[in-house]
């Protein structure tokens, strides 16, 4: 009987964090909940992938319908309580080849929120070991996932699509590695405490920025924020004293003037032995003078720079994607090569023995009936002749089909279809 | 023999140059790791090209200038494997190869054979005196190659630009950091490599120091790589002009190697003649 690959899942795009948080597996629960899946009758194998921005089921069914309605049913029971309204709305169902290429995109990043971040790929392979561990993990989907772990690696090498971040704060940070080769021992000054700033304050904290200074004109924001953030307010007058102490210096005040000019770089450059400074100018108006662009190890970029730079990207991205889809293209109809391959030999036997079977019936009624009086050598050379005349009418179709399922995608699964459907074979 | 290993040398010299181009601008990292590894088979072969001549011969291969490139490339392609193994940085090999395929390239151009050595210079100060100078030559070698890669990447960031180029290329601090230790290694071979050729001079020569052309050059590049490293310590030299005037003395020192003896006859051996 042939097994299908269902997922039934919500992610990034069809529901909102506060539902993707409530709807989400934690990792010590994971296993529990997946034996609780396999008790459904319909479903063979599961695997259960919980990340902050998504969580999906994937399963192998003999039946692709009850098992959704099934998983669907089992997402309700346990989760269906904890949100407001339907789950229904926020699911979404994937069966069959699409099924099996959403898997591979979600492998590949390429459905993640950020396309191309990495971490996905090892969150799916933690799930898939929960799911082993579990014992809910069969042939269909052990492969299916390690096809997909070998899909993500050939799109991270034979595509850039992995290289690539979009988003202005990570166009920064990623400008900012190309200068500083860690952040760990670096201090960021940010001048001024808006939002967008606060923001970028954080984005270069998570890559490692440890220590971080911030200022305002009115101090007590600069201190709220400072006690949010983990960072240390300092007064605004004397943000230039502090000014040599930091290797990133964001500036995203409303001011009409500018706050630091090229002259002071100059000098606070010669105080730090000309350590490099990159200056990130986020503010509407200029907080920082052009021409500090201008001085040796000084960096200058404006918000229209990062948009730039950030747009550069998307269009290179774009290409990179159209290289990794059409791999992933190919990888699926690799295996769904393998799975119809899987249904091929049962096909085959089975077939062999209709046609075995009505031969002996026939034979039998014969020899017994009209043709009784044959001598043994007789009744030999008939079932020798019955014999050669079946294996002479299946081969071609056979040696077909096992054409067809190596060679060619759809064709193979519809040649096994219509065997089983003209002889009758799914009973067997 | 050992100009068939030389030439085989040259032929995954030149491979090794193909592939670090394909790494570099069709950005394949899957060959990340292949484009040193046939640098690396090259250098093993160029190892037995030099070892064998150096067994036929019974000396260092260094008094002729084809001997000399060819080893001098020899010490900077396993600086570059060192630098490999420990920093990954695959970029500076698509200088390396390179350089590496031309000058085992130009040693077939100056001529097959090996002359007898003069018998005045068959002294186990050679040996030491030329693996310590070229020690020297090829860790500035290695400074040019990343002080080339530091001003690319400077060069984008000023400007503005964002290629697929410069996903190939390490941070501005690692670059300068690598450019400073390789010159904290360099200096010293290289000081240590002229006090023992003076040695050897006053033994065979009679006397420490002549004003020979090639002499008086070495301590000019010897008294600039020190200024550098002098600037770098206390003064903050750093950055773009770092890397620039570490790419100047390289020139001084491979203009030199190169021309050296067609423009100021000199009676040091290992150059053009």
């Amino acid at each position: 009987m042939q097994k299908e690959i269902v997922i039934v899942g919500l992610n990034h795009r069809s529901a909102s964090i506060e539902v993707r948080e409530s709807v989400a597996f934690e990792n010590a629960y994971v296993k529990d909940a997946l034996v609780q899946l396999r008790a459904y009758p319909s479903i063979q194998e599961g695997v259960i992938l919980s990340t902050c921005n998504r969580v999906e089921i994937v399963a192998a069914a003999s039946d692709s319908q009850s098992a959704c309605a099934d998983i669907k049913r089992f997402l309700g029971d346990h989760r269906g309580h904890r949100i407001p309204g339907s789950l229904e709305e926020h699911v979404y169902t994937y069966e069959g080849r699409d099924a099996i290429r959403h898997l591979f995109r979600v492998a590949a990043s390429l459905d993640s929120m950020v396309v191309g971040e990495p971490q996905i790929l090892g969150q799916l392979k933690d799930h898939y070991d929960f799911a082993r561990q579990a014992g809910t993990i069969g042939t269909i989907l052990h492969r299916l996932f390690h096809h997909s772990f070998t899909v993500a690696k050939r799109v991270r090498t034979e595509t850039g699509v992995a290289s690539r971040v979009v988003s202005v704060s990570s166009v920064a940070v990623d400008l900012a590695k190309r200068i500083f080769d860690r952040f760990d021992d670096k201090t960021v000054m940010l001048i001024g405490a808006g939002k967008i700033g606060d923001l970028m304050a954080r984005h270069l904290q998570s890559h490692g920025v440890q220590s971080l200074m911030i200022t305002n004109r009115t101090f007590g924001r600069a201190a709220e924020l400072a006690a949010k953030i983990h960072g240390s307010p300092i007064q605004f007058e004397d943000f230039p004293r502090y000014l040599k102490m930091a290797d990133l210096v964001l500036g995203c005040t409303g001011s009409p003037e500018i706050l630091v000019d090229a002259a002071t770089v100059e000098r606070v450059l010669r105080e730090r032995k000309q350590r490099a400074m990159f200056f990130i100018d986020l503010g509407d108006r200029r907080n920082f003078d052009p021409q500090i662009n201008d001085i040796d190890n000084a960096y200058l970029y404006n918000i229209d720079d990062l948009k730039e730079v950030a747009e550069e990207n998307l269009q290179e991205r774009s290409n990179e994607a159209e290289k990794a889809e059409s791999i992933i293209h190919e990888e699926v109809l690799s295996f769904t090569r393998w799975i119809s391959s899987l249904d091929q030999v049962p096909t085959i036997t089975a077939l062999r023995q209709r046609f075995d079977e009505i031969r002996r019936k026939e034979m039998e009624r014969s020899l017994t009936g009209a043709l009784k009086d044959l001598s043994p050598q007789q009744k030999e050379a008939l079932e020798d002749m019955t014999n050669a005349m079946i294996n002479k009418m299946l081969h071609s179709p056979i040696s077909r089909l096992k054409r067809n399922t190596q060679s060619d995608d759809e064709e193979g699964t519809l040649y096994v279809d219509a065997l089983k459907k003209l002889f009758d074979l799914t009973e067997k | 023999m050992d100009v068939i290993l030389l030439k085989l040398t040259a032929l995954l010299y030149l491979l090794a140059t193909g592939s670090f181009i394909v790494y570099v601008f069709l950005v394949r990292e899957s060959i990340s790791k292949l484009s040193p590894l046939i640098l690396a088979v090259g250098f093993l072969l160029h190892t037995a090209a030099i070892g064998v001549h150096f067994f036929q011969t019974g000396y260092p291969n260094v008094t002729q200038f084809r001997e000399a490139l060819s080893l001098y490339s020899w010490v900077m392609v396993a600086g570059f494997l060192v630098v490999q193994f420990n920093y990954r940085l695959t970029i500076l090999g698509s200088i390396i190869a390179p350089l590496a395929f031309m000058m085992t390239l130009a040693a077939f151009a100056f001529g097959a054979g090996s002359e007898k050595l003069p018998a005045g210079l068959k002294s186990y100060w050679l040996a030491v005196h030329v693996s310590l100078a070229f020690l020297g030559n090829a860790a500035f070698a290695l400074a040019f190659g990343v002080s080339i890669i530091y001003l690319l990447q400077e060069r984008h960031l000023k400007h503005k630009k964002m290629t697929r180029l410069m996903k190939r290329f390490p941070s501005l601090e690692a670059l300068d950091r690598l450019n400073y230790v390789l010159l904290v290694w360099g200096f010293p071979f290289m000081t240590l490599g002229i006090i023992t050729g003076s040695v050897w001079a006053s033994i065979h020569w009679g006397d420490y120091w002549s004003w020979d052309p090639r002499l008086i050059s070495s301590s000019i590049v010897w008294l600039f790589y020190g200024a550098l490293l002098h600037g770098r310590i206390t003064a903050g030299l750093r950055g773009r002009k770092a890397a620039v005037l570490t790419v100047f003395g390289f020139c001084v020192v491979l203009g030199y190697f190169l021309s050296g003896g067609l423009i100021f006859p000199s009676r040091h051996g290992g150059r053009f003649e």
